[in-house]
């Protein structure tokens, strides 16, 4: 993926950036008054097309989207991948929830909700694929796959 | 007198902001509107019935702000003067450049020498008849979205090639005008030339000098240093019979490489606009009606050469970049545009002892045609595509 990038005399810088081996270009318009236009140039000879204006807020937040960093502050409540019929979620631990302070042993998840837990973040940590003697605590969260009933079930518990 | 100055700042300005308002709604260029308005409320006024439509005459405030206007023009086009950009692709721009100058220059002399005008007129005709306007252009370029396609990189490349003619054209013709005939301002050119020489290296070696000098915290101390130190040398070059819009180039070009220049447009560029919309309103002020109708002859073979130029060398200048026929006829489109930089050589034929003032009243006509007509070329080109038979095949 090649960038080019000129200036603008009076109105900013331009950028030029090669996204497929087809020819066709995305083109950036940085205005000094931190304005953003974003064209699309399907070919080396075709017009350039006009996607959408952004102001410089706005621009920050699409780029931030773009390169991934976004997904960590996602609301993890609300995550859901397709899996089959079974979807994995993310529920966190809240206080007063009978799962803290017990191993996974010994809450049983499977056979009481029929979801596996196949993943505990805490904090910044993540314990992948946990073994049946990891405790649960306050604010964990447990990363969780089984079908939608199993899950509403599990929500319960939680 | 005092007592109405105010008032008459306000009518200016209020004017001014009408005018800008009808040219952004018609989706046109300030500059003529500025031109027109001028025009409309100055001693030349037309008289409806008993009642002149006068409002203005020209006043000391005027006269400021104006020489400020021209200064902080020429001020933004050193700063927006990429030397990277000149010699990026050198054969590409001389090429193009090369052509544009000398085929539209000749055309300007010799329409001047046609109409019998004398050899230093004839050069202010051709320094009006040249240039084509980078404001409006780019203005156009961004409205229609050409500003992402290939023929921008060559249209604004034209354009940085004329801003280095008009530099040193400015600044011979300022000492001419000062010295007087082309032959008795030998002395007065070099010593101008050695001035302006001193305002190159200051651009060039002194560049860390002025960024340090303008560079602060407070952006209400870096307007009063940018707008004061630029002022200062500008009327300083006057005094000593050096070209003012030049030496305020350099002042510009001095800082065009530095971190500055973003702050330079938000903060000195709303300063530029009151100032130069001023300078327009004021060449409208001078200009007679009466007197752009007895050029009309002059202004009907200027605006025939002008296209033709133009059209010719742009198309030449499109096929130097390596660009298609349809995009060549883009930039040829887009390079009959006409403006600031004509008005700037106007405002400096008037000021000039012994020039007719028939120049400065063609400048007038001509750049209100040119700049809507080109304005209005740029805006057709997708039907002019399709008459010469150019047009993008549908995809």
């Amino acid at each position: 993926m090649t960038v080019y990038e000129s200036e603008i005399p009076g109105v900013g810088r331009k950028f030029e950036v090669e996204v497929d081996d087809d020819g066709s270009r995305i083109v950036v318009l940085l205005h000094h008054d931190g304005r953003r236009e974003v064209f699309r140039r399907a070919g080396p000879d075709a017009d350039s097309e006009k996607l959408f204006d952004l102001d410089a807020q706005s621009a920050r937040r699409l780029g931030s989207i773009l390169t991934g960093t976004t997904f960590e502050t996602v609301d993890v409540a609300e995550l859901e991948v397709p899996l089959g019929e079974a979807i994995i979620e993310w529920w966190e631990v809240g206080d007063g929830s009978d799962l803290a302070g017990s191993t996974l042993g010994a809450a049983d998840l499977r056979s009481a909700t029929g979801v596996s837990v196949i993943a505990i973040q805490r904090g910044e940590e993540t314990i992948a694929n946990p073994e049946p003697d990891a405790r649960i605590e306050t604010g964990d969260v447990l990363v969780t796959l089984g079908t939608r009933e199993e899950q509403a079930a599990f929500e319960d518990l939680v | 007198m005092a007592s109405t100055l105010l008032l008459e700042a306000g009518v200016v300005l209020t004017v001014l902001a009408v005018a800008g308002a009808l040219a952004w709604r018609m989706g046109q260029s300030v500059i003529p509107a500025y031109l027109l308005a001028g025009i409309a409320v100055g001693p030349h006024a037309p008289v409806i019935g008993d009642v002149s439509l006068t409002l203005v005459e020209r006043s000391e405030f005027i006269d400021l702000f104006a020489e400020l206007g021209v200064v902080f023009l020429l001020f933004f086009i050193g700063v927006e003067f990429s030397v990277a950009k000149l010699l990026a692709e050198p054969r590409r721009i001389l090429t193009a450049g090369g052509v544009d100058l000398v085929v539209n220059v000749a055309l300007g002399v010799i329409l001047g020498l046609a109409f019998g005008l004398s050899l230093v007129e004839a050069l202010f005709l051709a320094g009006i008849v040249y240039p084509s306007s980078s404001a409006v252009i780019t203005k156009s370029l961004i409205d229609l979205g050409w500003i992402a396609d290939p023929e921008s990189e060559a249209i604004l490349g034209v354009l940085v090639a004329e801003d280095v003619v008009m530099a040193v054209y400015l600044a011979v013709l300022a000492a001419v005008a000062i010295g007087g005939p082309l032959g008795s301002a030998v002395l007065p050119l070099a010593e101008s030339l050695g001035f302006l020489l001193g305002f190159a290296l200051l651009a060039t070696v002194g560049s860390g000098l002025v960024e340090r000098a303008f560079d602060t915290r407070s952006n209400e101390l870096f307007l009063l240093r940018v707008v004061g130190f630029t002022a200062l040398l500008a009327g300083f070059a006057l005094t000593t019979g050096v070209s003012e819009a030049v030496a305020a180039f350099f002042v510009g070009a001095a800082i065009s490489e530095s971190d500055l220049k973003p702050r330079l447009e938000s903060v000195i560029a709303p300063a530029r606009d009151l100032f130069a919309a001023v300078f327009f309103f004021a060449i409208g002020l001078g200009a007679d009606p009466g007197a752009v109708t007895s050029v009309v002859p002059l202004l009907a073979a200027g605006v025939g050469f002008a296209i033709v130029g133009k059209l010719a060398t742009g198309y030449v200048g499109g096929r130097a970049y390596d660009l298609n026929p349809r995009r060549s006829l883009r930039m040829a489109l887009a390079m009959v545009t006409r403006g600031e930089f004509s008005l700037v050589v106007a405002a400096l034929a008037a000021a000039t002892a012994g020039v007719s003032p028939a120049i400065p009243a063609f400048a007038v006509g001509y750049v209100l045609v040119m700049s809507i007509l080109g304005t209005l070329l740029m805006g057709a080109s997708d039907r002019i595509e399709s008459v010469l038979g150019v047009a993008e095949p549908a995809t």
